[in-house]
C-alpha cells in the first residue's frame, strides 16, 4: 500500500504541472493588457512609466520565462492581488471556499442519504413501478438545468409560500450563536437541494446498476441457498459489495459539487467560490478566477487519489504491489 | 443502464427436445428457421423502434428541430420586434406566451432561441465526437509514447472542472456562436477519446484486423475501414448524450452572461433577467427553462435507447 501510494503521488507530479500550464495560459490569454488595465483612466502616465511597469511585471519576457516566474511565485503561495477586492487572491479564495462548504457538505450528505436507499430499492424491485419512478427521477435530475430548477424553487418557496428566503447568505442584524445558525439554515435549504440534485440523480443510477450486478453473483445465490434471511443476504452480502464502486463515485462527487457551484451560487446569491469565479470573470479580475480554477482542479486530483486509495482498501481482490 | 438479460441459457425449442426412447427412431429433421439476413445496424434500428421512451425522445427532437428551422415562417413576430406598449404582458391573443421586460414576444424568442441551442448542441457534439475519435484512434493504434502523451493530456483536461474554465474561456471568446461551440468542444472530446482508444486496443488484436494486415492493408486503411466502423456505435451513443450536455452548458453560460449575447435570443440568456421579475411575471422564467429541460431530457431518452439498442448483451 505504501509503495502504491508513493507511486500514485509521483504520477501526480506531471499532472499538476500540466494543469498549472493550462491555468497559466488562461491568464496569458486574458483580454486586455494588465498594465493598461492597471492604469486605465490615468491621463498623467507617460510612455516611459508604462515601459518600466512592463519590465517590473516581466510582461515582455518570453512565455516560458513568464511561466517559470509565475510557477515559482505560486509555489511560495504568492498569487498576486485581486483587482476588485485589493487583497491577496489566496485569502479571498480561502474565504469563499469556506462559504461554499456550507452548501457542498450538506449537499453531499443529502445526495448520499437519498441516492443509496432509492438505488438499492430500485434494483431489488427491478421493473416495478417504484423502479420506473426512480429511473425517471434520474433522467429528470441529469436533464434539468440547475439554475432553472433553482429559480422555480425560489418561486414556489419564497414567492408563493413565503416560507424560505429567495437568496442570500444571512439576515443582517441577527445575533451570533444559535440565532445566526438557525438563520443560516433557512438560507441553506433551497441551494443545498438544488446543488445536490444532479449528484443525487447520478448516484442513484450508479447504485442501482451496481446493485443489479451484484445480486446476480454466485455468492449471493450461495448466501440464499444456505438459508440466510433475505435481509441479511441483501445487507451483508449484496450491499457491502455493491457499495465498493459507489465509494469511488462518491469521492468524485465532491469536486463535482464545487464545479457545479457557479450556477447554484449565482441563482441564490451565495458568496462562495463558484460565484467568485462568475463575478471575477465578469469584472475582468482574471488573477482571482485563475486561482479559483487552480483550486478546483487540485480538488479533482486529490479526490481522484482518495477514490483510488479507498477502492484499494475496500476491495480485497485488488492488490497493488 | 446495465439490465443484462436474466437467462443467458439457450432456450430449448420443442422440436429439439431430446426425448428419451427416440434415440433409435429416425431423428426428426430439425425445424430450420429461415435465416433472414439482418445487419447489426438493422437489428439495432428494429430494437430502437420498439423502445417507446427513445421513440418519444426522438420524435420530440424532430419536432423541436422542425420548429427551429421553420421559426422565421411560424413565429408571430421578428425576434427583435419590440412592442413598447405591451411590456411584461400576460399571455394574450396578440402574444400567446406574453412579452418580456423589453416588449419582445416570448413565443417568438423561444422559437428563435431553439435555433441557437440546437445549433450549439449538434455542432459541439459532432466536433467533440470527431476530435475524440481521432485522438482515441491514433492513441490506441500507435500506442507507445504517443499514446502516453495523449492519454496524460486527456487526464489533465479531465482534471480541470469544466464549467469554471468554460466560463473564463467563453468570456475571452466574446460570446459569439462559433466561440461557444469551440469552447464546449475543447472540453468535450476526452470521454470519446478514452472510449475509442479502449475499443481500438481490443479490436487491434482481433483476427480480422490481423487478416487485413496480412493482405497488405495500410495502417490508414485498417483504421478507416476496420477500426472506425466498429467503434461507431458507442461513439454515436456518446455523441447523442453529448448534444443534451452541450445544450445544458450553453444555457448555463448564457444564463451567467458569458454565452450568447442579447439581442440574439438563447434559452439561457432569456432566463438571465427573468429571475429579477419573478415576483411580477413568473411565467417569464418558466418557458425558456422548460424548453431546455424538455430538449435535454429527450436527447437523454434517445441516447439511452440507442445504448440499449446497440448493446449486444441484451436480448434482441
Amino acid at each position: 500500500m505504501g509503495a502504491y501510494l508513493l507511486r500514485r503521488l509521483l504520477q501526480m507530479i506531471p499532472l499538476v504541472l500540466g494543469i498549472s500550464v493550462i491555468v497559466f495560459m488562461v491568464l496569458v490569454m486574458a483580454p486586455g493588457d494588465p498594465v493598461d488595465l492597471l492604469l486605465a483612466g490615468n491621463p498623467r502616465v507617460r510612455a516611459e512609466d508604462i515601459q518600466l511597469l512592463r519590465q517590473i511585471y516581466g510582461l515582455d519576457d518570453p512565455l516560458h520565462i513568464r511561466y517559470l516566474k509565475w510557477l515559482a511565485a505560486a509555489l511560495r503561495g504568492d498569487f498576486g492581488y485581486s483587482r476588485t477586492y485589493q487583497i491577496p487572491v489566496l485569502d479571498l479564495v480561502w474565504d469563499r471556499i469556506g462559504n461554499s462548504m456550507w452548501l457542498t457538505v450538506p449537499s453531499f450528505f443529502l445526495a448520499l442519504a437519498v441516492a443509496v436507499p432509492v438505488g438499492v430499492y430500485s434494483a431489488l424491485r427491478q421493473y416495478s413501478v417504484a423502479d420506473y419512478a426512480a429511473t425517471f427521477f434520474t433522467f429528470f435530475g441529469v436533464s434539468i438545468p440547475a439554475f432553472w430548477f433553482g429559480i422555480m424553487m425560489i418561486y414556489v418557496f419564497a414567492v408563493v409560500l413565503r416560507v424560505l428566503p429567495p437568496g442570500g447568505f444571512s439576515t443582517p442584524g441577527v445575533p451570533p450563536g444559535w440565532p445566526a445558525l438557525v438563520d443560516r439554515l433557512q438560507y441553506m435549504v433551497l441551494p443545498v437541494v438544488v446543488l445536490s440534485l444532479l449528484q443525487m440523480a447520478a448516484l442513484t443510477r450508479y447504485t442501482r446498476s451496481s446493485m443489479l450486478e451484484v445480486i446476480r453473483q454466485d455468492y449471493v445465490r450461495t448466501a440464499r441457498a444456505k438459508g440466510l434471511a433475505e435481509a441479511v443476504v441483501i445487507r451483508r452480502h449484496a450491499l457491502r459489495n455493491a457499495l465498493i464502486p459507489i465509494v469511488t463515485i462518491l469521492a468524485l462527487s465532491i469536486p463535482a459539487l464545487f464545479a457545479g457551484a457557479p450556477l447554484t451560487e449565482t441563482v441564490f446569491a451565495w458568496p462562495g467560490i463558484g460565484r467568485l469565479i462568475v463575478e471575477s470573470v465578469g469584472g475582468g479580475d482574471y488573477a482571482t478566477a485563475q486561482v479559483a480554477l487552480l483550486f478546483l482542479a487540485m480538488l479533482v486530483l486529490v479526490f481522484n487519489l482518495l477514490a483510488d486509495l479507498a477502492y484499494a482498501l475496500l476491495d480485497p481482490r485488488i492488490r497493488y504491489d | 443502464m446495465t439490465d443484462a438479460g436474466d437467462d443467458g441459457m439457450a432456450e430449448v425449442r420443442p422440436g429439439e427436445s431430446s426425448g428419451r426412447g427416440v434415440a433409435l427412431a429416425v431423428r426428426p429433421t430439425p425445424r430450420v428457421r429461415p435465416v433472414v439476413g439482418q445487419s447489426y445496424w438493422q437489428i439495432a434500428l428494429a430494437r430502437l423502434r420498439r423502445h417507446r421512451v427513445a421513440m418519444f425522445g426522438g420524435c420530440t427532437i424532430l419536432v423541436l428541430v422542425a420548429t427551429a428551422v421553420l421559426s422565421p415562417w411560424i413565429a408571430p413576430y421578428a425576434p427583435t420586434h419590440i412592442d413598447l406598449t405591451n411590456r411584461m404582458s400576460l399571455p394574450s391573443w396578440r402574444h400567446p406566451l406574453g412579452t418580456d421586460e423589453l416588449g419582445h414576444d416570448v413565443l417568438t424568442r423561444l422559437l428563435y432561441a431553439g435555433r441557437v441551442s440546437l445549433t450549439v448542441g449538434f455542432s459541439a457534439a459532432l466536433a467533440s465526437a470527431l476530435v475524440g475519435t481521432l485522438v482515441g484512434l491514433v492513441s490506441g493504434f500507435y500506442g507507445g509514447w504517443l499514446d502516453n502523451v495523449l492519454m496524460r493530456f486527456v487526464d489533465i483536461m479531465l482534471s480541470i472542472p469544466d464549467l469554471p474554465i468554460l466560463i473564463i474561456l467563453a468570456r475571452y471568446f466574446g460570446g459569439s456562436l462559433l466561440g461557444i461551440i469551440l469552447v464546449i468542444t475543447a472540453f468535450g472530446w476526452m470521454g470519446t477519446a478514452r472510449l475509442v482508444r479502449g475499443e481500438v486496443l481490443k479490436l487491434k488484436r482481433t483476427d480480422f484486423v490481423e487478416a487485413a494486415r496480412a493482405l497488405g492493408a495500410s495502417n490508414a486503411r485498417i483504421m478507416l475501414r476496420h477500426l472506425v466502423p466498429n467503434t461507431l456505435a458507442p461513439v454515436i451513443v456518446a455523441a447523442t448524450l453529448a448534444v443534451g450536455g452541450a445544450i445544458l452548458t450553453e444555457a448555463a453560460l448564457s444564463y451567467l452572461g458569458f454565452g450568447i449575447q442579447p439581442p440574439t435570443p438563447s434559452w439561457g440568456n432569456m432566463l438571465q433577467n427573468a429571475q429579477d421579475f419573478i415576483w411580477r411575471t413568473p411565467l417569464l422564467a418558466f418557458w425558456p427553462g422548460l424548453m431546455i429541460f424538455l430538449t435535454v431530457l429527450c436527447f437523454n431518452f434517445f441516447g439511452d435507447g440507442l445504448r440499449d439498442a446497440f448493446d449486444p448483451r441484451l436480448k434482441p
